[in-house]
C-alpha cells in the first residue's frame, strides 16, 4: 500500500487545474492522479490529416457506447422518458472531456448564483458571483480564452488574456437581425490561445478549422497541459496512473477517508492506495456514482448519501438547433471559414428570464451550410458546385436553455462494467412538464430573428438532451439537508474528501460549465493550500 | 573528412515508408487533374511535396494505403491508355465507384480511398479559395493578430 498526500480521481480539466495550483504553491507537493482511460496521441500529423480528409477522430473509441437497442447490445441504461445520451457526451481518456470540447468559456452571471432567491427555483449557490470573480479571471488565463474585455455582459475585473476573434462574415446576417430587433449580442469567449508577449509552450490558434483535433494544441485540452507538467515541470512528487478504475473510497472512520481501492487494468489486480485527502474530479456522473458505491459501516448508503441526495438533481442543457432557408440567393457566398462560433446572444440569459429558464443563442460555424468537399466527392461539376454555393443558404441558430433540478432525476451505478471497466450508468431523467411551452417561447424569438434575416424557419428545433453539461449531482450547499458538498467542495460530514466537478454546481445557468468548473478548481487549490487568490 | 553524418537523415526516416516513384507520379498526376477539372488551383506544382507527405502519413497510419496507391497507378494507367486524359473525369463522376460500400472493386478503391481523399486535400491546401472564401477547415490560415486582417472574411455589422 503506497501513500500520497493528495489523491485526485480523474485527469480532466478540474484535476489538471487543481494540480497546477497546488504545485504552484508547493512544487514538491505529493499528488497522484488515477485515470480510468488511456492516452490519445495529440498533435500528430498523420492523425490530423486523417481528420481533415476522413473526419475521423482518434478518441471517439473512448466515448460511451450507445444505449442498447434492437440488434445493438450497447451499454448503460436510460430509465427515464427523456433520453439523456451519454454517447459523445464525455471521453474516458487521459485529459478527460476537454479533448473534444468546443472551448466555449462563459462566466455565469451574478443572478445565477441566487436562483432560489430570485426565481424560486432549485437552490442558491453558497457564495456569490463576486466571491468567485477573481477565479473566473484566473481560469480564463489558464484555459487561454480569447474574448472581448470590454463586453459588459458579465462584470469582470481583469481582461481576457487574448483579444476576441472578430465576427465572421457568416455572423453578419444574424448580428444585423439582432441589432434590428434590439437584442444584444457579443463575442463568444473561446478557449483558443492567441498571440501575446507571455511565453508559453502552448501555440496560438492558426485558425485551421480543425479544433476537434488541433494540430497545434491551441485549443485548451487538459492532456496537453498535463503533458506540460509531467514533461517540463520540476514536480518530483507528481504522478499519474492510467487504466485505473477506482472501485470505492475507503473510510478510516466516518469522518476520515483513508484511501481508495482500484482495479489496475495493467494486471487485473485490485489494489489500494492511502491518501491524506482525496479529490474526486471524475465528472458529474462518475463522481456521484463513486460516492454512491463507496459503502461501508460508516456510510451505508454511500459516502455523503445519508440524505439520499448523491446522484439526484441531475440537470444538463437541452441543446436546440433551429433551421431555416434563406429566401434570396447567397450573394456573399457565405461558407464555413472557422470551426468555432464567434457570436453569441445572451440577451435572454437575463434576470427577466430566470424563472422560466434563461437561454442563449449562438450563430454556429457552418451556417449557412456549404459543403464543398461533399459536393466534389459526389462528382458535381464546377458549375454545379458554384450554383450550390450561391443558392439560398440553410441557416441555423443554436442554443441552450436552463432547466432546473428535480430530485426524481438521478444517475446511479449499474452492476455490469462498461468497455473500460467502469460500472455502467443508469440515468433516469424526465423533462419538466413545462419544457415544451418554454421551447415554444424560444421558437417565437428565433422566428423573429429568422424573419428579419429574410429566412424561412422550418419549424420546431431538434433538441438534444445529451449529457455533455451534466451537473448538480453532488451539489454544494450550506445545509447538508440540501446538498452533498459544502461551499469548499468538501463532502458534508467528511473532513478530507472533496468533489470538484460540474456535479458540485448548485445550478447550471444557461451556459457551458467548464470555465466555472475551472474557477472552482483553482479556488479549491487555494483553499487546500491555505492560499488566497492565485497561489503565493 | 569531418563528416559525422555521411547520409543526411532525419531520425524518423527509418520508419518512413518508401513509395515507388511511378506510384507517386501517378498520384501526383491525379492530384493535378483534380485541380484542373474543378478549375480550383491553376498551378498545382507548389503542392507536389504536400502530396508526397500526404501519402506518407496515410501509409503510416494505415499500411493498406500502400496498396491503394499502387492500385490507383494500375487502374489509372489502364484507363488513360484507353481514354486519355478523359479518364480522370470518368473517375471523378463515376457514381457506382463512389457509392460502393465497402469499396472492394479496384475502381471503387481508387475513387474512395485515393481520388476523393485527394479532393479533400486539394481543398484544404487552397482549392477552396476558388469559391470565394479565404479560410477553410484544414487550411492553416494563421493567427488572429491585433491590427492585422483576420485570417477569414469578416463583415461590417450595422
Amino acid at each position: 500500500m503506497s501513500e500520497v498526500d493528495t489523491l485526485i480521481i480523474g485527469s480532466g480539466v478540474a484535476a489538471a487545474a487543481i494540480a497546477k495550483r497546488l504545485l504552484a504553491i508547493n512544487p514538491a507537493a505529493s499528488i497522484l492522479m488515477l485515470e480510468a482511460g488511456q492516452r490519445v496521441k495529440m498533435q500528430d500529423a498523420a492523425i490530423w490529416q486523417d481528420y481533415v480528409v476522413s473526419n475521423k477522430l482518434p478518441y471517439t473509441k473512448y466515448y460511451d457506447r450507445i444505449f442498447p437497442e434492437k440488434d445493438v447490445p450497447g451499454e448503460n441504461v436510460n430509465a427515464g422518458r427523456t433520453s439523456v445520451n451519454l454517447d459523445g457526451a464525455r471521453v474516458f481518456t487521459y485529459g478527460g472531456s476537454t479533448i473534444h470540447w468546443g472551448g466555449w468559456s462563459f462566466r455565469l452571471k451574478p443572478e445565477d448564483f441566487e436562483l432560489r432567491k430570485r426565481a424560486g427555483r432549485a437552490i442558491d449557490w453558497p457564495f456569490t458571483y463576486s466571491q468567485l470573480e477573481m477565479y473566473y479571471g484566473q481560469a480564463e488565463h489558464y484555459l487561454g480564452v480569447s474574448g472581448d474585455s470590454a463586453d459588459p455582459t458579465v462584470p469582470r475585473s481583469t481582461p481576457f488574456p487574448f483579444p476576441a476573434f472578430p465576427y465572421t462574415l457568416e455572423d453578419q446576417p444574424v448580428a444585423m437581425a439582432l441589432n434590428a430587433l434590439h437584442l444584444s449580442h457579443s463575442h463568444l469567449p473561446i478557449a483558443r490561445r492567441g498571440v501575446s508577449d507571455q511565453a508559453s509552450r502552448h501555440a496560438p490558434c492558426q485558425t485551421t478549422g480543425t479544433c476537434k483535433y488541433c494540430p497545434f494544441g491551441a485549443r485548451y485540452s487538459a492532456n496537453n497541459y498535463l503533458d506540460d507538467m509531467f514533461q517540463w515541470g520540476s514536480f518530483p512528487n507528481l504522478a499519474i496512473q492510467l487504466g485505473v478504475v477506482v472501485q470505492q473510497i475507503l473510510m478510516g472512520d466516518r469522518k476520515t477517508v483513508a484511501g481508495v481501492e482500484y482495479m489496475d487494468s495493467a494486471d487485473g489486480k485490485v489494489k489500494t492506495v492511502q491518501a491524506n485527502r482525496v479529490i474526486v474530479a471524475a465528472g458529474a456522473i462518475e463522481s456521484a456514482k463513486l460516492l454512491k458505491r463507496s459503502r461501508s459501516a460508516y456510510w451505508q448508503r454511500g459516502i455523503g448519501n445519508d440524505k439520499d441526495l448523491v446522484g439526484r438533481n441531475i440537470v444538463t442543457h437541452p441543446y436546440f438547433v433551429f433551421q431555416g432557408k434563406q429566401k434570396s440567393a447567397n450573394a456573399e457566398r457565405l461558407q464555413p471559414e472557422l470551426n468555432f462560433p464567434t457570436l453569441v446572444s445572451r440577451h435572454f440569459d437575463s434576470e427577466a428570464e430566470q424563472r422560466e429558464g434563461k437561454f442563449v443563442l449562438v450563430n454556429p460555424p457552418g451556417s449557412p451550410k456549404v459543403d464543398l468537399n461533399r459536393l466534389m466527392r459526389q462528382g458535381k461539376t464546377r458549375t454545379e458546385v458554384d450554383q450550390a454555393v450561391a443558392a439560398p443558404g440553410l441557416f441555423e441558430i443554436h442554443g441552450m436553455v436552463e432547466v432546473f433540478s428535480d430530485r426524481n432525476n438521478y444517475v446511479d451505478n449499474h452492476p455490469i462494467p462498461n468497455f473500460i471497466g467502469v460500472p455502467q450508468t443508469v440515468v433516469d431523467f424526465n423533462q419538466d412538464a413545462g419544457f415544451e411551452l418554454r421551447m415554444q417561447g424560444i421558437q417565437a424569438q428565433v422566428q423573429k430573428i429568422f424573419e428579419t434575416m429574410d429566412t424561412q424557419l422550418f419549424g420546431k428545433p431538434s433538441i438534444s438532451w445529451r449529457a455533455d453539461h451534466a451537473a448538480c449531482t453532488v451539489r454544494m450547499s450550506h445545509d447538508p439537508e440540501e446538498g452533498v458538498t459544502d461551499p469548499n467542495l468538501r463532502v458534508h460530514g467528511v473532513d478530507n474528501l472533496y468533489v470538484c466537478s460540474n456535479g458540485a454546481f448548485a445550478s447550471l445557468g444557461a451556459v457551458n460549465p467548464t470555465l466555472t468548473l475551472t474557477a472552482l478548481a483553482l479556488r479549491l487549490g487555494d483553499h487546500l493550500s491555505g492560499a488566497k487568490g492565485g497561489g503565493r | 573528412m569531418f563528416n559525422l553524418q555521411p547520409l543526411a537523415k532525419h531520425p524518423l526516416s527509418d520508419s518512413s515508408p518508401e513509395i515507388d516513384k511511378e506510384v507517386y507520379e501517378a498520384t501526383w498526376a491525379l492530384f493535378a487533374a483534380i485541380c484542373r477539372y474543378w478549375g480550383t488551383i491553376a498551378d498545382a506544382t507548389p503542392h507536389r511535396t504536400q502530396v508526397l507527405n500526404f501519402m506518407l502519413t496515410r501509409i503510416k497510419l494505415n499500411p493498406l494505403y500502400m496498396g491503394y496507391y499502387a492500385t490507383a497507378r494500375e487502374v489509372l494507367a489502364r484507363m488513360r491508355a484507353e481514354h486519355g486524359d478523359a479518364a480522370y473525369e470518368m473517375l471523378f463522376i463515376d457514381k457506382a465507384a463512389a457509392s460502393e460500400d465497402p469499396p472492394v472493386s479496384p475502381l471503387a478503391v481508387v475513387r474512395q480511398r485515393v481520388s476523393n481523399e485527394l479532393v479533400s486535400l486539394h481543398l484544404a491546401v487552397g482549392g477552396f479559395k476558388a469559391f470565394g472564401a479565404v479560410n477553410y477547415c484544414g487550411y492553416i490560415a494563421g493567427p488572429n493578430l491585433s491590427g492585422q486582417e483576420p485570417p477569414y472574411r469578416t463583415g461590417t455589422i450595422t
